[in-house]
């Protein structure tokens, strides 16, 4: 980001966002994407049809088609992990704690602690989508939290020449 | 998922989210376009038995069976789109009534059910009064059928451009354009020239009020939502889809407008039948710039 030779490189997940309100749960038609009581949006893969509805429901292009399986496929917090009582594979592999995981809902949960003491600098991506996401972000700056901010018109940018098994889902 | 292994590096390359891409490819355009024709000459079959009924008295078997291929080509196209075609089931056995593809299929299959009865009244059982009794509740039907798409484009909350009052607009328009147009080519010497000129209207006004709303898209638009002016960028200037765009304006609406015209002055029937091909060749560019447009723009 910047201008040259004023620039530097950032990394932020752009992962799911669990959205409170979710547009993929909402157009599935059979719901393969459903809500699990941790408010964990999940995708049962075995009852997805593949139509790629919520691939463009998906505000932030967090789903696809896995081109392995056929079906729509997407960050679940690790669903599986968190039922046996373990933290997301993301969280456990982060080197530098960059990735903050708990209860919302919980007010002494690491999470919520951190989201109170950042009062101010807590910023959801777009959230004009009213899908009220539940992922937050702090210190993330517009460009990269902007799709739009970062616009190239020649298309995206840093996979551009991945040819093989794209999980776009196209199948044109 | 490992996506790609560079062999210089042994590098994998694994992504969190989708890459940008045509995620509905042009097997959808074919979906929308049939659908249109499918349920527009119903449209217009109701239309003709209610103001000609002299004419139509025999249109009512061929209409059905052209609105029974239509439909078996949107399903077809529908299926060919699924990533998984043989699930298609789990639609009525574990149906989410919050997605407008839920209830679109339950209503076009529905249709689906009743144009075989249609047919079975009119080629079978040669029974008009039944048939005509039927054909009020079809076309009844058939506005949702035609309407559902637009619902689930603007469930496509990711794609700013598709918004519900409009694309609900659009799609009855492309119904009555395709069907009436449908019409004019079907009605060989039963429909009576008047009959044909009437369609012709209904064809010219719907080219008219569907380019009116792609244009006032095309201009308003970018005023009011940041992420629309950058779809439509695609088809202003020298964007990707600028000149199919106007090359589908121009097939779909202005030349047939003007060749309704010519062929009311003239009195021609070729004339109108050239307006009626090249609004069914035009509206399938037209469906199809609207669909790949908003999945060019990046999403994250
Ligand atoms: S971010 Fe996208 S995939 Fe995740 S819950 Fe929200 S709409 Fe669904
Ligand atoms: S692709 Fe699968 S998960 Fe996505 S909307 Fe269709 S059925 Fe549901």
């Amino acid at each position: 980001m910047g201008t040259f030779p004023e620039t530097k490189r950032t990394f932020t997940p752009l992962r799911c966002n669990h959205c409170q309100n979710a547009p993929c749960e909402r157009i599935c038609p059979v719901s393969a994407l459903h809500y699990i009581e941790n408010g964990i949006v999940n995708i049962d893969k075995e009852r997805c049809i593949g139509c790629a509805g919520c691939v463009m429901a998906c505000p932030y292009g967090a789903i696809y088609i896995d081109p392995e399986t056929n079906t729509a496929d997407k960050c679940t917090y690790c669903a599986h992990r968190i039922a046996s009582a373990m933290m997301p594979s993301c969280v456990v592999a982060c080197p530098v704690e960059a990735n903050i995981f708990g209860d919302l809902d919980d007010p002494t949960s690491n999470i919520s602690k951190y989201i109170q003491s950042y009062q101010g600098g807590v910023q959801v991506r777009k959230p004009e989508k009213g899908t009220n996401p539940h992922h937050f972000y702090v210190g993330g700056g517009n460009v990269t939290l902007n799709p739009l901010a970062s616009h190239r018109a020649e298309g995206h940018s840093l996979f551009n020449k991945l040819t093989s098994k794209m999980p776009i889902g196209g199948h044109h | 998922m490992v996506h790609e292994t560079l062999s210089a590096t042994n590098a994998v390359v694994t992504l969190d989210v989708g890459l940008p891409g045509i995620v509905w490819p042009w097997l959808v355009t074919i979906n929308m376009w049939a659908k249109s024709i499918g349920t527009g000459v119903i449209f217009m079959l109701f239309f003709l038995l209610r103001k000609y009924p002299h004419d139509a008295r025999d249109l009512r078997f061929p209409t059905t069976v052209v609105s029974i291929v239509f439909i078996h080509i949107f399903l077809l196209f529908t299926l060919a789109d699924l990533h998984q075609p043989f699930r298609m089931w789990h639609i009525f056995f574990y149906p989410h009534w919050t997605s407008a593809i839920t209830v679109g299929a339950w209503m076009a299959t529905l249709f689906v059910g009743l144009l075989f009865l249609l047919a079975f009244f009119s080629f079978i059982k040669k029974d008009n009064a039944a048939f005509d009794r039927l054909l009020m509740w079809v076309t009844i039907l058939a506005i949702p059928v035609t309407l559902y798409t637009a619902g689930l484009m603007s469930q496509c909350t990711a794609r700013e451009l598709w918004q519900m009052p409009t694309e609900s607009a659009q799609m009855m328009l492309a119904a009555l354009l395709a069907g009436s147009a449908t019409m004019i080519l079907l009605g060989g010497k039963q429909l009576s020239f008047e009959a044909k000129s009437t369609l012709g209207v209904v064809l010219g006004l719907s080219a008219l009020f569907a380019f009116i709303l792609y244009m006032a898209e095309l201009i308003f638009g970018p005023m009011k939502a940041e992420e629309v002016g950058a779809v439509l960028a695609y088809i202003k200037g020298d964007g990707e889809y600028a000149t199919l765009f106007w090359v589908g304006q121009w097939v779909a609406y202005l030349l047939p407008m003007l060749f309704v015209m010519l062929s009311r002055v003239g009195k021609s029937e070729s004339i109108l039948k050239l307006a009626a091909l090249l609004a069914l060749a035009g509206l399938w560019v037209v469906k199809h710039v609207w669909l790949m447009i908003p999945q060019l723009l990046p999403m994250s």
